[in-house]
């Protein structure tokens, strides 16, 4: 765990061995001093506002510009003594972020719960070839437990995640082989990113699969979030040049009256979906290639913001693919890592964007582990069930809608009861699970199709469900509890026999002794 | 018992039925509390979208209610009784919970990461206690609820000692 306590040891007395050079005690790093050119321009937005504020009301005397150069300095400085007092340091068998402001706190992150390391290049910080490191932990507490480098160059920030990964994996005798590539240790010297590491590239996704990008349906809202922020900006700054709620009113009757150009704004919307999200899609996930440097899976994309995820290999648990329904008649698929310890891993342990899903079955098998068993079908009462549950809703608003007297919402509500009649089908066929000896399988859901593959070793438990219709079916949930992803995956309405059968394959040891008959 | 897995060996405490039964005539006055709420709110605020059969006889509504949730009040405590039940051997805990739904739970004593001794308001005064049981998963944890505080405390200590000791060994 991190934690902030009062005075730890002096700085640069610590352990030697930092920096992975061998014997040499290192004097704590800084950040390089170049982050003082960035954020002042981080903080523009926020200052503009009163700036232009403070100029406007003081009628642009000289007493108001001086204020205003006094915000300027006095951030500009902030930024700077925030600079000067935080350090970071390798000392021993942990990584110490020290700030020392006001007070002087330390936050302390063993290395061995490291699960992670981001390196993160937003554009200011390509200018000046600066990275941001994200340093993962593994720790629930949220955002405020992890640490974070703001502002190291590009080629120091990609030694220190392979120093801090390689550290948190225990291989100490590996490190002399690094030192002499790694040589001198300051943080302002630019050391070449050590070629010792064995390197391979799984997948450098070529251009032309963004194509694919739309049809997962995300950022196909980008052209209405484009919209409400720009209006949301109007508002906010609408006031400062005069423009007030009487008339944006004038403005929407305006519109209201000429309700050609309103459709022709919707349709233009509506038309600007596919595109604007495509290129958005192309953007996050621009040039996107997996490699495995060292022990970690490597995966790295962005155009503007060029984002690089190291997923440790051993504490990688198995993968997820999923499928939306456009994606699946297109055969496409996405691809996850399933990690121990690792929030938020639809963003992080993103492996793959979408890709044709043989391809991506073929890289998950190469990069982690191969599947080498088919799903099983679950029994015709689940195909009932899936059934139900699809039709059931629409024909319940039907009939009340036509208690209450509302014929149209009844029909509608009918229409949508007979589109679960594919819906349930599908939903059956997606049903299967699986074990081949190593991983065992689950996969469920039909709009959003996912398929679940973990290793045998990470199930920590078993949870069989079974609801009074699913008794009255004869079947049963078999939840495997795993201690990574979203922590349980789950065989939806296996046969009574089945299901427990399968959880007893998987793990013998633990069910034989409770099974009736055996 | 239509699933191919046997009963677990040990009952929890005869005092649960009185525990569920307290916990039921709770939920049973809360719910018929919600519902007169609901009526009168109703009642009183003359909406003319609801038909006038419906807001004539709103009254009803808590009525029905209090009359159909009644019987349950009785049986699910005697039901949870004849469900609940616990067993710990192979170093596997095997538990099996609920009512009109029911849930087998398989936990092996080397994946446990904290085993927790809990006592609510109402178990402490029929001595009762709550045995909890967690590994890194929502679906590999559970929870023992209406053992004998004496048999909760025993189980804890076992598990705790028992997966210690299994964790050593695995280093």
């Amino acid at each position: 765990m991190t934690e902030d306590s009062g005075a730890p040891a002096e700085p640069g007395a610590g352990p030697p061995g930092v920096w992975g050079s061998g014997a040499v005690a290192v004097a704590p790093s800084r950040l390089s001093p170049l982050v003082l050119l960035i954020d002042p321009v981080r903080m523009l937005p926020s200052l503009l506002l009163p700036l232009v504020g403070v100029l406007f009301v003081g009628g642009f005397s000289p007493s108001s510009f001086f204020w205003a150069m006094l915000a300027i300095v006095g951030s500009v400085g902030y930024a700077a003594v925030r600079w000067a007092t935080f350090t970071f340091q390798i000392v021993g068998d942990r990584l110490e972020l020290t700030r020392s402001l006001v007070s002087r706190s330390v936050r302390t992150i063993p290395l061995e719960r490291i699960r992670g390391v981001d390196v993160t290049t937003p554009p200011l910080h390509r200018l000046f070839n600066l990275a941001v490191i994200r340093i993962d932990t593994g720790a629930s507490g949220g955002a405020k437990q992890e640490g974070e480098l703001d502002g190291v160059p590009l080629p120091e920030a990609e030694r220190l995640r392979h120093i801090l990964l390689r550290r948190s994996q225990d291989a100490r005798h590996e490190e002399h082989a690094e030192t002499a590539g790694a040589g001198s240790a300051s943080s302002g010297a630019r050391t070449p990113t050590s070629t010792a590491v064995d390197e391979r590239v799984y997948v450098r996704v070529p251009w032309y699969w963004l194509l694919y990008g739309p049809l997962s349906g995300a950022f196909l809202l980008t052209p209405f979030a484009l919209l409400g922020g720009a209006i949301g900006l109007a508002f906010q700054w609408g006031s400062e040049f005069g423009l007030s709620e009487r008339v944006a009113i004038t403005v929407g009757e305006w519109l209201w009256n000429r309700p050609i150009l309103l459709v022709l704004a919707g349709l233009l919307l509506v038309m600007a979906m596919p595109v604007a999200g495509g290129v958005m899609y192309a953007v996050f996930n621009w040039n996107f290639t997996l490699r495995r440097r060292g022990s970690s899976l490597v995966a790295e994309r962005g155009l503007v913001t060029r984002r690089s995820v190291a997923l440790e290999h051993r504490r990688i648990r198995g993968y997820e693919i999923a499928q939306g329904l456009l994606e699946r008649r297109a055969r496409v698929a996405r691809l996850w890592a399933i990690v121990t310890g690792l929030g938020d891993s639809r963003t992080r342990g993103q492996l793959l964007p979408v890709v044709p899903r043989d391809f991506a079955m073929k890289v998950a098998a190469e990069a982690i582990g191969p599947l080498d068993a088919g799903l099983r079908p679950h029994p015709p009462q689940a195909r009932q069930r899936r059934l139900f549950r699809a039709v059931a809703p629409g024909v319940a608003v039907a009939v009340a809608a036509v208690l209450l007297g509302w014929p149209w919402i009844g029909v509608l509500a009918l229409v949508v009861a007979a589109l679960g009649v594919p819906l349930g089908l599908d939903r059956y066929r997606s049903l299967g699970h699986a074990y081949d000896g190593a991983r065992l399988s689950v996969r469920s859901g039909s709009l959003p199709r996912s398929q679940a593959v973990v290793e045998r070793r990470a199930v920590v438990g078993w949870t069989v469900r079974q609801t009074w219709f699913q008794r009255r079916s004869g079947v049963l949930t078999v939840i495997a509890g795993v201690g990574a992803g979203s922590g349980g995956y789950a065989a939806i309405d296996t046969g009574e026999d089945q299901g427990v059968r399968f959880a007893a394959e998987v793990t013998p040891e633990w069910l034989a002794p409770f099974i009736a008959g055996s | 018992m239509p699933a191919p897995l046997r009963d677990p060996a040990n009952r929890v405490s005869r005092r649960a039925i009185t525990l569920w039964l307290l916990e039921a005539l709770i939920g049973f006055l809360l719910l018929v509390g919600g519902a007169a709420l609901v009526a009168s709110w109703i009642d009183g605020s003359g909406w003319s979208w609801v038909p006038s059969w419906l807001s004539g006889n709103i009254w009803w509504l808590p009525g029905v209610i209090a009359v159909v949730e009644l019987p349950f009040v009785v049986i699910e405590p005697l039901w949870r009784y004849a469900v609940h039940r616990w067993e710990l051997s192979g170093d596997v805990v095997y538990a099996r919970s609920g009512w009109f739904s029911r849930q087998w739970v398989f936990i092996p004593v080397s994946r446990i990461q904290t085993v927790d001794k809990e006592q609510g308001w109402f178990e402490r005064l029929l001595g009762l206690a709550t045995v909890e049981i967690r590994t890194a998963s929502y679906a590999g944890s559970s929870s023992i609820k209406g053992l004998d505080v004496g048999v909760a405390a025993r189980l804890a200590e076992d598990l705790a000692h028992r997966a210690h000791e299994l964790r050593d060994d695995a280093t």
